[in-house]
């Protein structure tokens, strides 16, 4: 069982990703990929993962601006496939523009967050995400 | 204002078979070959002793004219037969009882035309000899600088060697009406010069003849004329042509003319050019009847061909010169387009412009929405409506008139001005047009008699002209028209839209090219744009969270100075994400598409008020929102607007212990405006050209945090709604700044 998968290329912000939810009373586990076509094969169960089915996450925190898929292609693609169809993303992202917010949503996005660029304000939107997502969100049946 | 009618008596009549000579002189018509005599003037049965009828179909030589035996005729006949061109040895003498005569010979209309007439050095004789009227006649040619005074020159001489009592220049003008343009007159006589004769005067038939037969001598039109036997010639079922004799007797029309003017005698020689009727010499005798002998009617024709060579070579000289002057100046402005890059400046702004194209007195050029004029032009008003009215009126690309109020009638307010319109179609769909303006040139038309006299109704209520009776001068104003535009200055003009559409197409070529590199920058601007988003935010929040994960990890162990500096490290952060995100969002604002809509305004603003307030101590700030009428715009804009005005009003209040923000709304006829006032710091209006620039602060704010993208943005953002941004301040007491938005 895998509780979250982030999909996030800068390992600077993976790095106080991990922290943020090391120092969790209850740490969820979580999977970090750093492209999009990684993320493609582990959810779609196809190049290396082909056969070996990695574990589903609760929810996918996904960057927009990513080497090779971008995170837009990403969230088309995993919505596009009916194993995940209903898989909760959410956008996790330093762009305030309302057209990457707007164009998330209509690929299929469950949610759009900001990047704060701060550790505390990391830390505290964090938290709500897991809190919401893992704790209180019911799920698709 | 002259006859129009072309339906003439005269002009149907068959001059050139009158079937009647002159008086003075004998007619023979021969068969060229056998010397067979086919017809006669009657008068010459004087001569022969023989009955008219009798001569008829005998040999030449048979017939004894006078006491010049017909052998000798016929030896003459022959050699001068030998060539085919017997008119080439003209004039050959004879002696015929005691006297002198010319015998005229010439092969015409299938016929040998035998003129007889008298040599006769007495009657108005030449009193020059050929070689010395030539010799004056080529000097004067020569040393008459201008064409009038070679006219001039021209009458005197052609009255001395003739003797006439009037010798005109008589030139023709536009439809065929004529000019008196030199005269040389006896003192008694009433002058002439510069009267009009209308078209009629001397009809169509006429100038054709006049064109072949170059000159014409009525002896007197008091004799009467003598018809020639028989009507009809040889196996011909007609008259003979008599267009190449001296003899032939003119249209009774003509001589009823002539008696209704008081002449007794006239001759006329024509004057040609570029293979054209120009003009005539014709002269008058009053007193009596005159006679110019074959001889001095050659020396006079040669005079007139002088003259129509000098005509010639001077008209084309001076058509040459103005042509010339005309393609230098159009390459000219040419130039000058290409050079300065602006049509407008090089038509306009060199002392070559586009009134040295043509004779015109004044210029309009309306080009790229604007009317720029030059010279005398009537208002701006009259030509937007005679704009409208030729785009109307004409699919041409070009337009030229000389009299434009007889085409439309609000020209007669400004005839002055532009009484002639020459004008270019630059194009329709730009509505744009060049035009140039001549003034009205009233001058006043004499005529030598009612021009519309000659037009009578006949019982039959046929519509005939004849002769006038009255030669009493006759004024008439011609209103309403300029000097007519030469073919040249329209060919200029089209010249010079050939190279002015060219200089147009290449302008557009450039803006086509200059436009492309612009989408290429706005392209790269949109990669820097995410660069900065992106690439520069992301190693910023790298920053930021390490020290704060530094300081977390190890701030018990730091002492309060170490704790300060990375307190300035964390602050730096903020103000560099700020102004990152500012830059952005001004890029932003003019590459978005705008999405104007209704917008509900007293929502809009109090959602602004409550953002601006989140981070402020709110009992300390005031935001009262007064009238909030609704306007168009774009919601985020907007939004953007409100919201950086009120939070520039907030910080530079923020050293108040109370401050107190108004937004007003009101609406005008054109305008919804809002004003944002606040009793801040206030504006030095010394700096106030700095307020809007990207990046600029004022001395004053400096304290304040800040970095100068704030109102740029308000100001791209009015920019863009079409709408203006300004503002009133007095340092310390109030700050108002408007917006507009057009309705």
């Amino acid at each position: 069982m895998l509780d979250i998968l982030y999909i996030e290329d800068n390992s600077d912000e993976a790095d106080v990703f991990k922290r943020v939810v090391s120092r969790l009373p209850k740490p969820p586990t979580y999977t970090v990929l750093s492209n999009g076509s990684e993320a493609l094969n582990y959810l779609l169960q196809k190049g290396i993962y082909e056969g070996q089915p990695a574990p589903m996450p609760r929810f996918v925190l996904i960057d927009l601006n990513l080497p090779g898929h971008s995170g837009f292609e990403v969230i088309q693609q995993v919505r596009g496939a009916s194993l995940t169809r209903y898989l909760p993303l959410v956008v996790y992202s330093s762009s305030d523009n309302p057209k990457d917010i707007r164009r998330a949503y209509d690929l299929g996005a469950n949610a759009y967050l900001i990047k704060p660029g701060s550790y505390h304000e990391v830390s505290t939107i964090m938290r709500g995400a897991i809190e919401f997502w893992l704790a209180q969100s019911q799920y698709m049946p | 204002m002259q006859p129009v009618l072309e339906l003439t008596n005269c002009e149907r009549e068959p001059i050139q078979w009158p079937g009647f000579i002159q008086s003075h002189g004998y007619l023979l018509v021969l068969d060229p070959i056998t010397f067979t005599v086919w017809q006669a003037s009657e008068n010459t049965d004087l001569l022969t002793g023989l009955s008219i009828e009798d001569r008829i179909g005998k040999s030449v030589d048979n017939i004894s004219i006078g006491d010049l035996s017909g052998s000798i005729l016929q030896e003459l006949l022959k050699v001068a037969m030998r060539n085919s061109t017997p008119e080439a040895f003209n004039p050959y003498s004879v002696t015929i009882n005691g006297q002198l005569w010319y015998v005229l010979l010439h092969k015409h209309d299938g016929a040998l035309i035998v003129e007889l007439e008298p040599k006769e050095a007495t009657r108005g004789g030449l009193s020059l000899s050929m070689t010395t009227l030539l010799t004056q006649t080529m000097s004067d040619v020569q040393r008459s600088t201008t064409l009038t005074e070679l006219m001039e020159k021209t009458v005197q001489k052609v009255k001395a060697v003739t003797g006439f009592d009037r010798v005109m220049i008589y030139r023709f003008g536009e439809d065929w009406n004529g000019e008196v343009i030199a005269e040389a007159r006896e003192e008694e006589l009433e002058p002439f010069l510069g009267l009009f004769y209308p078209a009629s005067d001397i009809p169509k038939q006429a100038r054709e003849l006049y064109k072949i037969n170059l000159v014409r001598n009525i002896v007197d039109v008091n004799e009467p004329r003598v018809p020639i036997y028989p009507i009809n010639y040889a196996t011909y079922n007609r008259p003979l042509d008599l267009t190449h004799t001296g003899l032939r007797a003119v249209s009774p029309i003509h001589i009823e003319y002539l008696q209704n003017m008081g002449v007794r005698s006239s001759m006329s020689i024509s004057l040609m050019y570029r293979g054209e009727l120009w003009g005539l010499i014709s002269c008058h005798h009053y007193s009596g009847p005159r006679f110019i002998d074959y001889a001095t009617r050659q020396s006079v024709k040669l005079v007139s061909q002088i003259l129509s060579t000098a005509l010639e070579i001077r008209q084309n000289d001076e058509d040459a010169a103005f042509s010339r002057q005309l393609h230098d100046h159009e390459q000219t402005l040419y130039q000058q387009m290409l050079t300065d890059w602006d049509i407008v400046q090089g038509l306009t702004k060199h002392p070559i412009n586009a009134l040295d194209q043509n004779t015109a007195t004044g210029m309009a050029l309306l080009f790229e929405g604007a009317l720029h004029t030059l010279g005398d032009t009537p208002t701006e008003n009259d030509i937007m409506s005679l704009i409208e009215w030729l785009k109307a009126t004409t699919s041409e690309v070009v337009f030229q008139t000389n009299q434009l109020p007889n085409l439309y009638t609000p020209a007669e307010l400004f005839r002055e001005k532009a009484a002639g319109v020459l004008m270019l179609v630059l194009s329709r769909e730009m509505n744009e047009y060049l035009l140039w303006f001549k003034p009205e040139q009233i001058h006043s038309v004499s005529w030598g008699g009612n021009p519309e006299k000659p037009v009578e109704v006949s019982n039959g209520g046929e519509v005939r002209l004849s002769p006038r009776k009255s030669f009493e001068k006759w004024s008439q104003l011609v209103r309403n028209k300029a000097v007519p535009w030469q073919q040249v200055e329209v060919a200029t003009a089209l010249k010079l839209r050939e190279d002015l559409l060219q200089l147009v197409a290449r302008k557009a070529n450039q803006i086509r090219v200059l436009n492309e590199q612009l989408r290429l920058a706005y392209e790269e601007l949109e990669a820097f744009s995410y660069t900065v988003s992106h690439d520069l935010r992301a190693p910023l929040s790298s920053i930021k969270s390490y020290s704060e994960i530094y300081l977390e990890d190890y701030g018990l162990q730091m002492d309060d100075e170490a704790k300060a500096i990375f307190g300035k490290v964390i602050k730096a952060t903020d103000r560099m994400s700020m102004l990152i995100r500012n830059v952005m969002q001004y890029s932003l604002m003019s590459r978005t598409d705008l999405a104007p809509d209704l917008l509900a305004m007293k929502t809009l603003l109090h959602q602004v008020r409550e953002e601006v307030l989140v981070s402020e101590n709110e009992s300390r700030v005031t935001v009262s929102i007064g009238d909030t009428p609704d306007l168009h715009g774009d919601q985020t804009m907007v939004t953007q607007v409100f919201t950086n005005l009120l939070a520039n009003a907030i910080k530079y209040s923020r050293h108040l212990d109370r401050a107190t923000i108004t937004v007003q709304g009101r609406e005008t006829e054109q305008e919804i405006i809002y004003a944002v006032t606040d009793q801040g710091i206030g504006i030095d209006m010394k700096q106030a050209g700095k307020v809007f620039e990207l990046f600029q602060r004022l001395d004053t704010a400096a304290k304040y945090e800040g970095n100068g993208v704030g109102l740029a943005i308000v100001k791209r953002i009015m920019n863009r709604h079409r709408g203006k941004v300004w503002f009133e301040s007095l340092p310390h007491q109030f700050t108002t700044f408007y917006v507009s938005f057009p309705k």
